[in-house]
């Protein structure tokens, strides 16, 4: 039961973490263009 | 990778080389045993290349670049966006950039120039950002820089943002969707297994509930927005019925929260998720049109050779007034209204009055700001200037009268008969239950009615496969302003086509020449840049005859070029309207004729657009005789010719009166009223600016098949609309009676929102696989 708890809370906090991160990457414009990087990558 | 295709034979002899040597930089065939430049340009690029040791560039480039022209335009007058440290930006979009490798040496040569502190240009649209430090170098040598490479930039102002905001609430609703239908899925494996431990389930409902709240009411703001303006303005779109379910869902999930029972958030949190997916898809779709437009009118401030006391000066067009002078070359367009004082020539206005004929003007005749010199050299005294032009009163009298109301789509007109209907089902779900069952059930079934009600897969129908299909059209050349303006094209019954422009490529080209005499004159016309220079050198090319080169060389504006070639003197003139003659001093002359061609696509469309069964109809300014040959050159049988722009707009009109739905295609700015009272308004992304702004749809590369290809996406996407809306009906038709009947619980709800929303879907991804298949049939 403890262990659920446990489990449950780490869960939440991951979910925290990535729901920070692609805020963090929204705002700063990294999903603004999404046409040009895979391009980019293939040229070198 | 065919870069040396065949000689045809009649030339193979005249030059006797079994394989011509090439211009190593842009690949054009010119006589001799060793590759040599083809002119300066061309040399010069390579020595840029050469010089910043990027031969690399040639041995990986899989096409070759055109030549380069000199830069022009008024680039020192545009004004740079300053940036904190320093620097200031300027965005360009640059044409001319055939291959991954043109992109990669344009951003490599700008980077090491002296001063520049970043330099990107996009592989995928050619926008370019360039920041450099302006005490070091300037636009104007960026550009000029860019346009030795044969590449040609052009201005761009500052770009509007993505809606990040939208992306964001779209993230979010999905994380929250995730953990939330994770939660759920346990408390609904203990339906069955039943050992769920009780403190367990509540705590997976808190965390649910404490997840789903910030999705009901930041994530899905938009739909509360929509629907409260629609409310306002009495427009019930399909907002309405999707905020309603939300509150509906969030506010049940709050009480079965709180008495301990499991609700409905998982529902809650996917349907908000799917339906931002749908906005996300056609808010992008909606701004790559609006981006390939800004992109199409960007244009480099024009400059004018204006003569003064001191000499010829170099300057802006905003800094003219009335009662300058300037000079007008061949090949330039003319900068302010005026009237001509010294010199002769032809002029072209096809952009403002649609005749593609070349007018004569001499002293005393007054020329419009907008129209093209072809041939001559003149002087001519400003009358008007800037706002006070011809074109640009045109100009502003087509975006007042351009039409700007925004038409309910058809999915929001079955909006209001959505509400009310669940909202009577509802009534009577809970008076039956309450009747029979008691207040607990009563309540389980009116909410599973509402809840199921939520029009999911009706809402995405329409966005998915309307966006499905505005991306198949802009694959194909076609950009729509918006959905509905695509789906517009499946009533329409009568495509009108402008001449100029439209129909025909709206440039002189040759039209009628031996290839030794094209020859021989593109051997004298090989370094210039007059217009019909370049239209000889440029139909070589296409006949693969390798370029000769001619000593002594004299070019006489106005009057023609002359030149030796393989021992003889030749001189090229004007030899009557629409020709110039080739001859050698003897009695022997040979005639190059020169027009406005058909373009090569015109013909396979029109028969291809007369297939669908609509009609297709001839509407121009141009005169009786070459509007029939037009007519003739590609199967359309009904003309109109002689039209001004009035004519134009009464026609479609009272074709409208008659019942039919007219389309219209033009480029110039007196097409700009038909543009607007056709039922769809398709514009050349080569025409005037005006007319590209104001247009339901824009053709953005030089032929008419995209048009085509419009009608197809058109039918694939109404199709897909078509079968989406119905299936989505039928669903939730079943699912509220089986709802009203008590057959719905949360975990039924759970899996018939994906499942109907995989479905739909599926139908909008289908469009392109159609309009694939009815291209190949």
């Amino acid at each position: 039961m403890n262990g659920l708890l446990v489990i449950l809370g780490v869960a939440l906090f991951v979910g925290m973490l990535f729901a920070g991160m692609f805020w963090y990457a929204v705002r700063s414009g990294q999903f603004d263009d999404m046409d040009d990087p895979p391009r980019r990558m293939l040229k070198d | 990778m065919a870069l040396f295709p065949p000689i045809t034979p009649s030339v193979a002899d005249t030059c006797r080389a079994a394989s011509p040597a090439r211009c190593p930089h842009c690949g054009t065939a010119v006589e001799g045993e060793t590759d040599a430049y083809c002119c300066s340009g061309c040399m010069a690029a390579a020595d840029i290349i050469r010089g910043a040791g990027l031969e690399r560039y040639y041995a990986e480039r899989e096409a070759f670049p055109a030549r380069p022209t000199p830069l022009d335009g008024a680039w020192t007058a545009l004004t740079t966006e300053p940036q904190a440290d320093g620097t200031v930006a300027a965005r360009l979009i640059i044409d001319g950039l055939r291959c991954a490798s043109c992109v990669w040496l344009t951003e490599q040569v700008l980077a090491r120039m002296p001063g520049v502190a970043e330099a990107t240009v996009s592989y995928a649209s050619g926008r370019a950002l360039l920041r450099w430090d302006p005490a070091r170098t300037t636009l104007a040598a960026l550009a000029g820089r860019i346009a030795a490479l044969g590449y040609q930039p052009r201005p761009l102002g500052v770009e509007p943002h993505t809606d990040r905001t939208l992306l964001l609430r779209l993230g979010l609703a999905a994380i929250a969707a995730v953990a939330v239908m994770g939660l759920y899925e346990g408390l609904y494996a203990g339906w069955w297994y039943g050992a769920i431990d009780a403190r367990m389930a509540t705590l997976f409902r808190w965390v649910s509930l404490a997840l789903a709240t910030p999705v009901a009411f930041w994530c899905a703001a938009p739909f509360f927005a929509g629907a409260t303006a629609g409310l306002r303005q009495r427009v019930l779109s399909m907002d309405l019925p999707i905020a309603l379910g939300i509150i509906v869902l969030w506010v049940h999930g709050l009480a079965s929260t709180l008495q301990n029972r499991d609700g409905y958030l998982d529902s809650l949190t996917m349907l908000v998720a799917l339906l931002l997916v749908g906005r996300v898809l056609e808010a992008r779709g909606r701004r790559r049109a609006a981006d390939a437009a800004t992109a199409l009118v960007a244009t480099v401030p024009r400059t004018a050779r204006r003569s003064t006391p001191l000499g010829i000066e170099r300057v802006p067009t905003e800094l003219l007034r009335v009662g300058d002078t300037i000079d007008v070359g061949s090949g330039e367009e003319f900068a302010a209204d005026g009237i001509v004082t010294e010199g002769t020539g032809q002029v072209r206005m096809s952009l403002i009055t649609g005749e593609a004929e070349p007018v004569p003007v001499a002293p005393g005749d007054q020329v419009v700001a907008g129209s093209v010199l072809l041939d001559g050299a003149l002087t001519v005294e400003v009358r008007a200037t800037g706002g006070e032009t011809v074109l640009q009163r045109m100009a502003d009298e087509l975006q007042r009268a351009a039409d700007t109301g925004v038409r309910a789509s058809g999915v929001d007109r079955i909006a209001p008969w959505f509400t009310v209907v669940t909202l009577v089902v509802a009534g009577i779900t809970f008076a039956g239950w309450l009747a029979f069952r008691g207040l607990d059930a009563a309540v389980a079934s009116t909410v599973a009615v509402l809840v199921v009600a939520c029009p999911c897969a009706l809402a995405l129908a329409q966005p998915l496969a309307g966006a499905a299909g505005l991306g198949a059209a802009a694959r194909r050349g076609l950009l729509f302003r918006s959905t509905q303006a695509l789906l517009d094209l499946n009533d329409i019954t009568v495509i009108a086509l402008d001449k100029t422009g439209t129909v025909t490529a709206g440039e002189m080209t040759v039209v009628a020449a031996d290839d030794a005499a094209l020859r021989i004159a593109a051997g004298l016309e090989r370094f210039s840049s007059h217009p019909i220079a370049r239209a000889i050198v440029a139909e070589a090319t296409r006949r693969e005859i390798p370029l000769p080169r001619a000593t002594g060389v004299h070019e006489l504006a106005g009057v023609g070029v002359q030149g030796d070639l393989d021992g003889r003197r030749w001189s090229l003139t004007t030899g009557g309207a629409g020709s110039v003659c080739l001859q050698d001093g003897t009695a022997a002359r040979s005639f190059i004729r020169l027009g406005d061609a058909l373009r090569a696509d015109a013909a396979g469309t029109v028969a291809a657009l007369h297939a669908t069964g609509r009609r297709v109809l001839l509407l121009t300014g141009d005169h009786g005789r070459i509007a029939e040959q037009v007519a003739t050159g590609t199967g359309i049988r009904e003309i109109i010719s002689e039209a001004d722009p009035r004519t134009k707009s009464s026609v479609i009109l009272r074709l409208q009166q008659e019942g039919e739905r007219v389309l219209f295609a033009g480029d110039g700015i007196n097409d700009g009223l038909a543009l607007s009272v056709a039922d769809v308004g398709v514009a050349m992304g080569s025409g005037a600016a005006s007319s590209v702004l104001i247009a339901d749809a824009v053709i953005s590369s030089a032929a008419l098949a995209p048009l085509l290809a419009g009608f197809r996406a058109a039918r694939a996407a109404g199709d897909a609309i078509r079968i989406n809306l119905r299936f989505s009906l039928g669903y939730n038709v079943v699912a509220i009676l089986a709802a009203a009947a008590g057959l719905v619980n949360p975990l039924v709800a759970a899996i018939l929102m994906p499942l109907s929303s995989a479905v739909v879907i599926w139908g909008a991804a289908r469009v392109e696989t159609r309009v694939r298949r009815e291209e190949m049939a």
